[in-house]
């Protein structure tokens, strides 16, 4: 179980949060006003914090720079009406925190909130990563699955270590888009799905049971069986 | 197909030459006025003078030959010579000639044409035939028959009354010259201020016509009509300004309050779904309704991503691009969409130079470009991304063989939300039609200043062109 800080001063959006979180089943303590929110934040203990972008008494941004002139390294996920095309935005999320606009569904906010957690989590960088049968070599940047090499593009390569280092968790296709690609805005029509198409042809080609899995109306999720 | 003139962003047109200052005209208009005036005041002057003049020679003639006349016949050459002694200046001229106009004395030789012995005063035409040799000067002269039968002539050379006039004239052309030469070099050098002024204003107003509102036009302080005219114009450039943020912001102000209450709705919906039995028909029913939930609120937040980006006006996030391993990233990302609806996606790039932009926005508005032409382009299409370097910059190309965009549409699905009519038939729930696709496009490409093109392409299809230099200001309108 996950300790976590939501700072956001709108009551309807941060009832919907906390419960959503909750749902998941982490721990939430909601503040309202920025600067509260600061001091709960550097008094630690939290292992992540959503963060909404404009807030009373104290600017989101400001409270994510101070935390960090602070020490504390609690990842981030900024919650905002604006939009992402600011530089500094960009700058939130080469420091390893994530940013989702306004109006958002709660399911992706909270996928996103996991895959903070996680990578917090991760501690040690893996080397090989291991799904059922299925195995990511990532210093001979070779994948396998039971006996079988599967033959990966660079591209289908970096899919899948995104899809297995967040295993058991549903990733939605704009998270996985901005992951893999690196890239923040709607590719349009079905882009992620081609892409996760191709990719399961190779992975669940054989006898074996289905790994990547699709999530109804949500993303996909690559897990051994149910 | 036909071939039609491709359709660009609307961009400002820049200023033709040729422009004259007012100054200039007014100084080239009074200059003409003071000079007729001038002229005509030059030349009653000198008429009049030599009317005087002319009068009093011919007084003096009168006076003399009617003294003469009276002289004794054996006296009158003596007299003549006397008198002509008191003449210092050698201007008088005496003759003294038989019935037959043959010489008696006196120092004119022969009698001048056109002089009836009448004792009237005349012109002399063909000037004067004296002892001296002939002179064509200007003279007066008179002829009286005497009792004697003899011809007395008596002439005097107008030179006075001439030189006078040439002075006068000479006068007033020196006075003239020295008014009008400085005048026209002070009313030359008078327009190239203003003239420079108002091409400083020229300079200024450019963001304005890209559309950066917040730029005025700059006052010089001397309180001149240019001035007043600047002031006027940043008056109402406040007004449009505050206009176009009350559109503005009525557009964002909907947005945005839509969106708190669709969020509760799909988050609504979402509990029903995660509460309803998967087998109940219901559910999918919910599953349905937050599909389109969620493509409602994906175009809000494109809306207002359009809003953003037309307000972004620093350049911060600017940095060198490649637009090769841009394109190459785009052709990656788009050739299997292609290849699952049986479309031949092709990279076709020379090596290109890198340009000062922003990166992912770039590879945003080329990845809109070839999600549009797979979307349009019917299985066994093809479409060709092609780059080239041009002198001037990059030319990004994205070509399909799909209907095209028909030529009365093109300006408009440069415009937010504009849907083809060809293709809205397909009521496919997936953003069919250029939706607000193209839109962002056209932001991005104004943020860089490049140009966006919508044309032809030759074999049927849409063409769609994005010149990677700035254009925008070059005004570079028919390609």
């Amino acid at each position: 179980m996950a300790r976590i800080l939501t700072i956001e001063d709108d009551p309807v959006t941060a009832r919907e949060i906390v419960s959503e979180l909750q749902a998941y089943g982490n721990e939430v303590e909601c503040v309202g006003d920025g600067r509260a929110g600061l001091d709960h934040a550097l008094r630690g203990g939290y292992d992540a914090i959503t963060l909404d972008r404009m807030l009373p008494g104290m600017d989101g941004l400001a409270v994510v720079t101070e935390l960090r002139r602070a020490g504390v390294d609690t990842p981030v996920l900024m919650i905002s009406a604006l939009s992402d095309v600011d530089a500094r935005v960009r700058g939130l999320r080469a420091g390893g925190d994530d940013y989702l606009t306004k109006p958002f569904a709660p399911d992706e906010m909270a996928a996103r909130v996991e895959v903070l957690l996680r990578r917090r989590r991760a501690g040690a960088p893996d080397t090989l990563l291991r799904v059922g049968d299925l195995e990511l070599d990532l210093i001979a940047r070779r994948a396998r699955r039971g006996e079988v090499t599967l033959e990966l593009l660079p591209l289908e390569f970096r899919l899948l270590e995104f899809l297995m280092r967040n295993s058991d968790q549903v990733l939605t296709r704009t998270m996985i888009f901005e992951s893999v690609w690196g890239y923040h805005f709607d590719p349009g029509t079905n882009v992620i799905d081609v892409h996760i198409a191709r990719l399961r042809r190779k992975v669940d080609a054989g006898d074996g049971p289905t790994l990547i899995h699709t999530v109804r109306g949500c993303g996909y999720k690559i897990q051994t069986a149910e | 197909m036909n071939t039609t003139e491709p359709t660009r962003l609307p961009e400002p047109a820049p200023l033709e030459t040729g422009w004259r200052p007012s100054a200039v005209r007014l100084i080239v208009i009074y200059g003409a006025f003071f000079l007729a005036w001038s002229i005509v005041l030059i030349g009653t002057i000198s008429w009049q003078t030599t009317q005087y003049l002319d009068g009093v020679v011919g007084q003096i003639l009168e006076q003399r030959v009617h003294y003469l006349a009276t002289v004794d016949r054996e006296h009158l050459p003596a007299m003549m010579a006397a008198t002509n002694q008191l003449d210092l200046r050698g201007v008088m001229y005496f003759g003294l000639f038989d019935a037959n106009s043959a010489y008696l004395s006196g120092n004119i030789d022969r009698v001048p044409e056109g002089l009836a012995p009448d004792g009237a005063i005349r012109q002399l035409p063909k000037g004067l035939q004296t002892t001296s040799g002939q002179s064509e000067a200007r003279a007066l002269g008179v002829a009286l028959r005497l009792d004697s039968g003899d011809l007395l002539v008596l002439a005097r050379y107008t030179s006075v009354a001439d030189r006078i006039g040439a002075m006068t004239r000479n006068a007033l052309g020196w006075a003239l010259s020295l008014l009008l030469i400085p005048g026209l070099i002070g009313g030359y050098l008078l327009s190239r201020g203003p003239l420079k002024r108002v091409r400083a204003i020229e300079t200024a107003i450019q963001p304005v016509m890209r559309g950066d509102l917040g730029v005025r036009l700059p006052l010089s302080g001397r309180r001149d009509e240019l001035d007043m005219l600047a002031a006027i114009v940043n008056r109402m450039l406040d007004e449009v300004e505050r206009l176009l943020g009350e559109v503005k912001g009525v557009t964002d102000a909907i947005a945005h309050d839509m969106r708190t209450p669709l969020t509760r709705l799909r988050a609504q919906l979402y509990r029903v779904q995660q509460h309803s039995d998967a087998n109940d028909p219901r559910t999918a029913l919910v599953e349905r309704c937050i599909v389109d939930v969620d493509s409602l609120l994906d175009r809000f937040r494109a809306l207002l991503r359009i809003s953003e980006l037309e307000d972004l006006r620093r350049h911060a996030g600017f940095a060198e691009v490649d637009l090769g391993e841009t394109l190459q990233r785009v052709h990656e990302l788009y050739a299997p969409v292609a290849e699952e609806k049986g479309i031949a996606l092709a990279l076709v790039a020379e090596p290109l130079p890198h340009v000062q932009g922003d990166a992912p926005l770039l590879f945003e508005a080329i990845s809109n470009l070839v999600d549009n032409a797979i979307k349009f382009t019917p299985a066994r299409g093809k479409v060709e991304l092609r780059a080239s370097a041009q002198s001037s910059g990059t030319r990004i190309e994205i070509v399909d063989s799909g209907p095209g965009v028909p030529a009365g549409e093109r300006e408009a699905v440069l415009r937010r939300f504009y849907r083809s009519r060809t293709t809205s038939g397909d009521g496919d729930g997936d953003g069919a039609g250029y939706g607000l696709g193209l839109s962002v496009v056209a932001a991005i490409a104004k943020l860089h200043g490049y140009c966006l093109e919508i044309g032809d392409n030759d074999g049927g299809g849409a063409r769609m062109t994005l010149y990677c230099w700035q254009c925008a200001s070059a005004g570079a309108r028919s390609a």
